[in-house]
C-alpha cells in the first residue's frame, strides 16, 4: 500500500479519500451553481410565496449532499487516525463558523456593523476547516 | 500511553511506511502512535500485537 497523505492536507491516495473528494467537489460545485442560479432567479423574476421558499432551499440540497459525503467517508475510511483527524478538522470548522456567526451577529445587532450574508456560512465553514487542518496536523508531526 | 513500537519496528528493520503497509494504515498513523500522540483503538492494538507476534501488554504500557 502506498503512503497516504492526511485527509485534508494534500491530494488523496486512498479510495475512501478519493471518493470523498469527488463527492465534496460535486456537492460544493452544485452549491455554487445553485446559489448563482437562485440569486439570478431572485434578481430577474422576483418570485414570492411558496416558489420563493423552494428556490431559497435549493442550494441547501447541495449542502445535504455534502453532509452525506461526510457520513459516507467516516464509514468508508478504515484508518482510524485519519478519521480522528477528519473529525477534529470538522469540529474546528463548525466551532470557528459558530463563533464567527455569534460574534458578527452580536456586532450587527448592537454595533450596527455591515450585514454578513448568511449564504456565506458554508464557505466560511470551509475556510475554518482549511485553516485548522494544517494546524492540527502539526500536532502529530 | 507509552509503547515499544519504534523498537519492535527497528528490530525488523522496517520503516514507518513498511509498518503502515502491513497494518493497512497511513504512515502518519504509525508516527502518531510511535510518538505517543495517538493511542490506537483496541482492534488496531490487537492488529499490531498480532503483527509482532506478541501481546498488547508487551507493546503498550499505561504509564505516561
Amino acid at each position: 500500500m502506498k503512503e497516504r497523505k492526511p485527509v485534508m492536507g494534500c491530494l488523496p491516495k486512498n479510495s475512501a479519500v478519493r471518493r470523498f473528494v469527488f463527492r465534496v467537489v460535486a456537492s460544493v460545485s452544485a452549491n455554487i451553481v445553485l446559489t448563482i442560479f437562485v440569486a439570478s432567479c431572485f434578481d430577474e423574476f422576483h418570485p414570492h410565496g411558496p416558489l420563493a421558499y423552494l428556490l431559497a432551499a435549493l442550494p441547501a440540497v447541495a449542502i445535504l449532499g455534502f453532509i452525506v459525503a461526510l457520513g459516507l467517508f467516516l464509514v468508508e475510511e478504515k484508518d482510524e487516525f485519519q478519521r480522528n483527524m477528519f473529525i477534529q478538522t470538522l469540529l474546528c470548522g463548525i466551532g470557528g463558523t459558530l463563533v464567527f456567526m455569534e460574534v458578527w451577529g452580536s456586532l450587527e445587532t448592537y454595533m450596527h456593523i455591515r450585514h454578513f450574508p448568511m449564504t456565506w456560512t458554508f464557505t466560511l465553514f470551509w475556510i475554518f476547516c482549511g485553516i485548522s487542518a494544517p494546524l492540527l496536523l502539526r500536532r502529530y508531526r | 500511553m507509552k509503547n515499544r513500537l519504534r523498537v519492535l519496528r527497528a528490530e525488523r528493520e522496517w520503516s514507518q511506511a513498511d509498518l503502515a503497509d502491513r497494518l493497512e494504515v497511513s504512515r502518519q498513523s504509525v508516527n502518531a502512535i510511535e510518538t505517543g500522540k495517538y493511542d490506537p483503538s483496541l482492534p488496531l492494538a490487537f492488529r499490531i500485537a498480532r503483527l509482532f507476534e506478541t501481546s498488547i501488554e508487551a507493546i503498550f504500557t499505561d504509564e505516561m
